[in-house]
């Protein structure tokens, strides 16, 4: 009976304890250091990066190379099936956080949150991390409180500025109609679904007998801007985001309520009706979305090139749709023509809104900047971007690298990438030169390996177009102006002021009310409708925070003039 | 009645032995009490939050309070009033359906006379259960495109002559719920019906049929008579359910087409709280729903009380 009770005492005590312990231990482990075989210990962190990406193995190849060198790992993990707000508010809520973390466009809440270290008093210590950017840039990232949290990763170009892809939105089309037809220019919007609708007419299924898909618009959560900027850049500006900012009489102007944006949603009305626009646009989510286009059969459609072509270029490439046409290039749409295109806008634009932070969760900040640090160092930094040589990339008499097709092929395997490729795509990184200033950063900045990375029928393409790359396809645009982009500052409003919540309101009513404007039978009245429901977001509020916050980046820039 | 009742109620004395006999049992329920306490009571503290315009930087300390501000924000705001539509006709619309098909095929399944199909159907049924809402709701996206087996289906039928595209339809979306609420859940549910016939008396069965009882009567007459007070307990618990109509699938099927009618309260807790971090409206949204939740069981209790059947307290 005796040895009975105490088992009893026992079960219930160590229940007991496995509940409070339970309740104290810390969800993420952080700052583990773990011996390598040769004694020296390698610090391991987390991040946490609110954009979609993928993981790669605990093994991987290039991640164990970098460790080495740099006596530091990181586990990266990313945004999945939610919005960026969503995953870092559920962070806030919970008070831990990873090492280091990029909350996208969660990231005003993190500040506001008192999650992020500030960064300002070590910098000094990090040649590196200092050199990344100039006195003024680093002084446009200081908060309110005066000191600089984030590091953003992609605005810097070494050297010079090397450009070949068009990373941004664009009118994209595939090369097999445009070969059909000829090549021909093609610089509107009647224009562009004009010609793909001539090319279904004639052609109305692929090679194996799958229908075509003439137009489709993503339309899933944050991706709506497939559908819904477009205005802006018919207009003949350059990608501010939010608003249009005319670089004249630098004012803001909304871009929802412009005659053009009527023009053009009218126009994706006619052709809806038509059948031209996929009827499953407004529900189809991003996985449908990249499924439908990794099986060749959409002619076109509005992207980010980032929103699509690492996934989608792949898998053309896995299943030889390559030789079908199917891949993608970007047109320099307006609205009528004689207006200037600005889809593409050259130099490096800071995005002052989010990037890389340090988190209060993090028990070696000095560590983890070294790692950062480290990792902008030419030997690093050539592994991350072109991997390892003799393996990944060639290095011709002059120092020049260059890949076999065989290591292009393996390049976009995703199995490969996983185990054998670690870009730490979401650390700062610099774009442009390589440091040994022979090459350029990455292999799709490199000019040849740009186009021979090409398939065939994109080459074939930009050469009937007598370009080199899709940046010569839009043709280039400088920067309008110091303010530029103004998006940096839109996304970091909260519903703490009144121009927030009208800037949440009108997006809200944009995701339910622009897909019925497309899919009305009576497009007047659907639009009026519409108008009506915008007008009460009370978009004044937004604009004119806008406004102030233009005024004040303009006056900002005249000091360093 | 009340008499005996009274009787019945009446308490031994707790002395010293009687505590001492029952030890083990008391510390096992000390164990389930002190769990309750940390993960259902302490939380509460949380709801402070609602009353304070909450920063997290500053704490429960430092933030300042706001009084019932927050709860008026709510109730000013269009879209929660919305919301509260949405959730109460998807509970209520989920509640009947999956309540009445739980035990309409637990009846059916127990008038099935072969073991081996019996059996079969019901581990089938109850399967789907087991799969998350991510992967329902995957099939059912599938499922209802405008190339998935529903169109082709009508359309080979002649009752459509176009594809119909569900999911830009509000008018549609809160079926689409419900049906695949049922679709995962009848078998589940109906487990507890099944067991709670196979406790009726089977020689009521045969006295009835002797006295010329077909099967319709016998289903009746007995078998639901037999688990009426099943139904109504779990009638009640459902009842305080309605709010939670759901997340995962309301959150992983809307689209923007259809978020006038999709968004549950849930949904809004997810996009005010926790995504523009306003933890304070989220939290007055959690308390509201909590309360309603609590009435509506107590009316449900009432009522049952009044018609003289089963309850909760």
């Amino acid at each position: 009976m005796k040895r009975k009770k105490l088992v009893v005492m026992l079960l219930v005590g160590s229940m007991a304890a496995s509940m409070f312990t339970g309740c104290s231990k810390d969800a993420t482990q952080t700052s583990n250091t773990t011996s390598s075989n040769n004694g020296e210990s390698i610090k391991e962190f987390t991040a946490f990066f609110a954009v979609p990406g993928s993981e790669i193995n605990d093994d991987n190849e290039i991640q164990q190379k970098i460790a080495e060198i740099t006596g530091a790992k990181v586990k990266e993990t990313w945004l999945t099936g939610q919005t960026a707000e969503e995953a870092v508010g559920t962070l806030i809520a919970g008070g831990e956080y990873p090492d280091f973390i990029d909350g996208s466009s969660g990231t005003p809440q993190l500040y506001e949150a008192g999650a992020l270290v500030a960064l300002d008093e070590y910098l000094d210590n990090y040649p590196n991390i200092k050199d990344y950017f100039t006195e003024q840039e680093w002084e446009q990232l200081r908060q309110e409180d005066g000191h600089i949290y984030w590091i953003p990763q992609f605005s810097n170009s070494y050297e010079k500025l090397m450009e070949t892809d068009h990373n941004d939105e664009a009118f994209w089309i595939q090369t097999r109609v445009l070969k059909w037809a000829g090549y021909p220019e093609i610089t509107t919007m009647d224009q562009y679904f004009d010609l793909i609708e001539r090319y279904n007419e004639a052609n109305p299924t692929m090679e194996d007998g799958m229908t075509n898909i003439q137009y489709t618009i993503l339309c899933d959560d944050w991706r709506y801007f497939c559908l819904e900027n477009a205005p802006l850049f018919l207009d003949g500006y350059a990608n501010d985001g939010s608003c249009i900012v005319d670089p004249d009489t630098k004012k803001v102007i909304d871009y929802n309520t412009t005659p053009t944006a009527k023009e053009y949603f009218e126009k994706l009305n006619t052709e809806f009706q038509k059948g031209v626009v996929d009827p499953e646009s407004f529900t189809q989510t991003y996985d449908e979305y990249i499924a439908k286009l990794s099986t060749g059969r959409v002619l076109g459609m509005i992207d980010q090139y980032w929103d699509f072509h690492f996934t989608v270029n792949d898998a053309l490439k896995q299943q030889g749709l390559e030789d079908q046409g199917c891949n993608y290039v970007p047109l320099p749409i307006t609205i009528k023509e004689g207006v200037q295109n600005r889809w593409h806008t050259s130099g490096d634009t800071l995005n002052v809104g989010a990037g890389l932070a340090i988190t209060t969760s993090c028990k070696d900040v000095e560590g983890a900047l070294q790692f950062v640090n480290d990792i902008l160092g030419e030997e690093v930094a050539t592994l991350r971007n072109w991997g390892v040589k003799d393996v990944d990339y060639l290095v011709d008499e002059d120092g020049v690298f260059y890949r076999t097709d065989d290591m292009r092929t393996q390049s976009s395997n995703t199995a490969y990438k996983a185990s054998h490729a670690c870009a730490y795509s979401y650390f700062p990184n610099w774009g442009g030169m390589s440091h040994d200033g022979i090459n350029a950063a990455t292999p799709a900045l490199q000019p040849n390996e740009f186009l021979d990375s090409m398939p065939d029928n994109v080459q074939e393409c930009l050469e009937a177009y007598n370009c080199k790359t899709f940046v010569e396809m839009l043709g280039q645009q400088d920067i309008p102006g110091p303010w530029f982009p103004i998006y940096t500052f839109a996304g970091t409003l909260t519903t703490a002021t009144e121009g927030g919540v009208a800037w949440n309101k009108m997006s809200d009513i944009k995701h339910e009310y622009l897909p019925k404007v497309v899919m009305a039978t009576d497009f007047e009245s659907a639009w009026s409708d519409y108008m009506e429901v915008y007008e009460e977001c009370n978009p004044e509020a937004f604009l004119s925070e806008v406004q102030t916050e233009v005024d004040r980046r303009i006056e900002n820039a005249k000091k360093w003039e | 009645m009340s008499t005996s009742v009274k009787v019945k109620e009446k308490r031994e004395k707790i002395n010293w032995k009687e505590v001492k006999k029952q030890k083990v049992l008391l510390i096992w329920s000390a164990v389930f009490v002190i769990y309750g306490t940390i993960f259902c009571y302490l939380p509460l503290f949380g709801w402070l939050m609602a009353f304070q315009n909450y920063k997290p930087k500053d704490g429960f300390i430092h933030s300042t309070f706001v009084g019932m501000a927050k709860f008026k924000q709510l109730f000013l705001d269009d879209g929660f009033i919305r919301v509260i539509r949405n959730t109460l006709a998807m509970g209520v619309i989920n509640l009947v359906s999956t309540f009445v098909m739980a035990i309409v095929f637990a009846i059916l399944l127990n008038e099935v006379k072969s073991r081996g199909g019996k059996k079969m159907v019901q581990t089938i049924s109850y399967l789907p259960h087991f799969l998350s809402w991510i992967i329902v709701t995957c099939i059912l996206h599938d499922a209802l495109s405008s190339t998935g087996i529903i169109n082709e289906l009508l359309m080979k039928f002649h009752v459509l002559e176009d594809p119909l595209n569900f999911f830009a339809y509000p008018k549609y979306f809160w079926w689409i719920v419900a049906f695949a609420n049922v679709w995962k859940e009848t078998g589940w549910n109906a487990i507890i019906y099944l067991s709670a016939i196979t406790a009726i008396d089977t020689t009521l069965y045969e006295a009835a049929a002797i006295d010329g009882a077909g099967r319709w009567g016998r289903i009746k007459y007995i078998t639901l008579p037999g688990i009426k007070p099943t139904i109504m307990i779990l009638l009640l618990m459902n009842v305080g359910n309605v709010l939670n109509a759901g997340f995962e699938v309301q959150y992983l099927l809307g689209n923007g087409l259809v978020q006038s009618v999709s968004q549950t309260i849930d949904i809004y807790v997810l996009k005010w709280g926790i995504s523009q971090a306003d933890y304070s409206i989220g939290t007055a949204a959690g308390i509201f729903k909590s309360i309603v939740s609590i009435i509506l069981i107590v009316i449900a209790n009432q009522m049952a009380k009044r018609a003289g059947e089963e309850r909760l307290f």
